[in-house]
């Protein structure tokens, strides 16, 4: 049974495993470029101009309430339509091919972002209004202000949620699949329809969603240990 | 002067492809597939496209002179990437239906599961002999001789067929029998090993994987391959609606192939059958 599994022309592990390889590179841009929406879209929802409050509240209203897939659709099918529909203005007529990795990053962080906004949101109210008046009483801004005291607050708040949103994301790239990127999804229903071994095929990325989330698990883990030194938490008093 | 600008470029770009469409438009044809439908077309273990489509589409475009790319896509986004423009033909085992002839254009149909009849060894319609063919497309007499010859040979007997299907669509319009309509086609398989039907009409598939079973292990098929007509027309190419032009040379092709028997060896080397049109 474990043939299959052969590295080399002979077996799929090599396929499997390079699926592997892509899922967890896309799930990672996508968590980046999350991150990166959540902070800015974050500052938009704690800012005091109106505009900015309700750009990012539609953001995070369509895209939390829409289905994942359909922003996968929206975005493989009808971005290189709209690309194609601005060449042809200028008249070039052929096909515009958007790459699926690209996509698929821009679709997942789209969706991961707009989760991160509520958790970064969430994480900068909790931080205690004290803190931003002692540290401007200290005369402290900019980095030193918010990089050295604010940011070690909010990451410790925000850590265990990113962590839930880094799941999401590592399952929504799954969805990509239907744009033809081989990451572990589409390579398993690759090989299952091409030997007939669907629970086989089907169980070994069972195996391999679980060994990354297992794996980026412990990472976060140490990162939350990290940022709650000095912090005393409520079980142990 | 910006505009100016985008303008000249614009113009460039389209004398550029206009260039390069006057050098023969379809010099290179974009083939779509699964890649994961065994043994139409899938993968190997070395992460190569292979399968008896692989193999039609190369002999195609060699017909076409012109150079085949294979392109993989999920059977989820199939058609629209083929309407969007990602590759230029579908070959994915894909049957011609009404409903996706809403979307797309279809070649003919290059390869054709027929729909047979079955019945059990120990009954007179196993020796009952035929043309190899019942092609519904063809008025001709040899296709009234053929289905007056079933009738004949089954006058008076009980013929099942499952509900809702090209095949009830058939008995309904041809066949003189006792009907006996199924839900389902494992129910129909049970009344023909109990004998209750003399005989039973279905995809060749579904049939066979009964006949592999213990249960099934007495039955046996007779008559001809029943296709075109009602029957519908097959697993065709996918081809964009504007495209007529592709869809007669791909037409043409397929003739060719199925008329020196190219289609009839790809078939017999991956399914180990002739399912040529």
């Amino acid at each position: 049974m474990f043939d299959v599994f052969a590295l080399g022309p002979t077996g799929w592990g090599d396929e499997m495993l390079m699926g592997a390889v892509m899922t967890v590179l896309v799930s990672s841009s996508s968590l980046l470029l999350g991150i990166t929406l959540g902070i800015v879209f974050a500052a938009c929802k704690l800012s005091n101009f109106f505009i900015l409050r309700a750009i990012a509240e539609v953001y995070t209203t369509i895209i939390r309430g829409i289905p994942e897939l359909l922003v996968i659709y929206l975005l493989f099918f009808g971005g290189s339509s709209a690309v194609m529909y601005l060449a042809k203005i200028f008249g070039y007529m052929g096909y515009i091919e958007l790459n699926a990795f690209t996509i698929g990053t821009i679709a997942v962080g789209a969706i991961s972002g707009a989760y991160s906004t509520e958790v970064i949101r969430g994480a900068v109210n909790s931080v205690p209004k004290g803190q931003f008046e002692v540290g401007k009483t200290l005369g402290l801004s900019g980095y030193s202000l918010y990089g050295k005291i604010i940011f070690p607050q909010v990451a410790r708040i925000a850590l265990p949620g990113i962590g839930n949103v880094w799941q999401i994301t590592l399952k929504d790239t799954a969805l990509i699949s239907v744009t033809g990127l081989v990451e572990i999804m589409r390579q398993s229903r690759i090989a299952a329809g091409s030997t007939h071994e669907p629970f086989i095929f089907y169980t070994a990325a069972i195996i391999l969603y679980l060994l990354i989330t297992r794996l980026s698990n412990i990472f976060f883990d140490s990162a939350e240990k990290k940022y709650s030194k000095g912090y005393v938490s409520k079980e142990a008093l | 002067m910006r505009n100016l600008k985008s303008i000249m470029v614009g113009l460039m770009i389209s004398a550029l492809s206009t260039v390069a469409f006057a050098d023969g438009h379809w010099s290179t044809i974009k083939i779509g597939t699964e890649g994961a439908y065994e043994p139409w077309n899938f993968t190997d273990s070395d992460g190569n496209l292979v399968g008896a489509e692989l193999d039609l589409a190369r002999d195609l475009c060699a017909r076409m002179n012109a150079e085949c790319e294979f392109v993989q896509q999920d059977w989820d986004g199939i058609i629209p990437a083929l309407v969007n423009g990602k590759y230029d033909v579908i070959m994915a085992g894909m049957s011609v239906t009404e409903e996706r002839k809403k979307t797309i254009s279809f070649s003919k149909a290059y390869m054709t599961e027929p729909a047979r009849f079955f019945a059990l060894n120990s009954s007179p319609l196993s020796t009952f002999s035929s043309a190899k063919n019942l092609n519904l497309d063809d008025d001709g007499d040899s296709t009234s001789g053929t289905i007056s010859a079933l009738n004949n040979a089954m006058k008076g007997m009980n013929v099942g067929v499952t509900v809702a299907t090209i095949h009830e669509d058939f008995a309904n319009k041809y066949l003189d029998s006792n009907l006996k309509v199924y839900p389902t086609q494992d129910e129909m398989n049970l009344d023909l090993a109990a004998g209750r039907i003399d005989a039973m009409l279905c995809d060749v598939g579904t049939a066979e994987a009964f006949m592999e079973t213990a249960g099934g292990s007495d039955v046996v098929t007779f008559g001809p391959n029943v296709f075109g007509g009602l029957l519908g027309e097959g697993v065709g190419a996918g081809i964009r609606q504007g495209d007529a032009d592709l869809k007669a040379m791909f037409d043409k092709a397929i003739a060719d192939a199925a008329a020196d028997g190219t289609i009839s060896k790809i078939s017999m080397q991956w399914f180990g059958k002739d399912l040529a049109p």
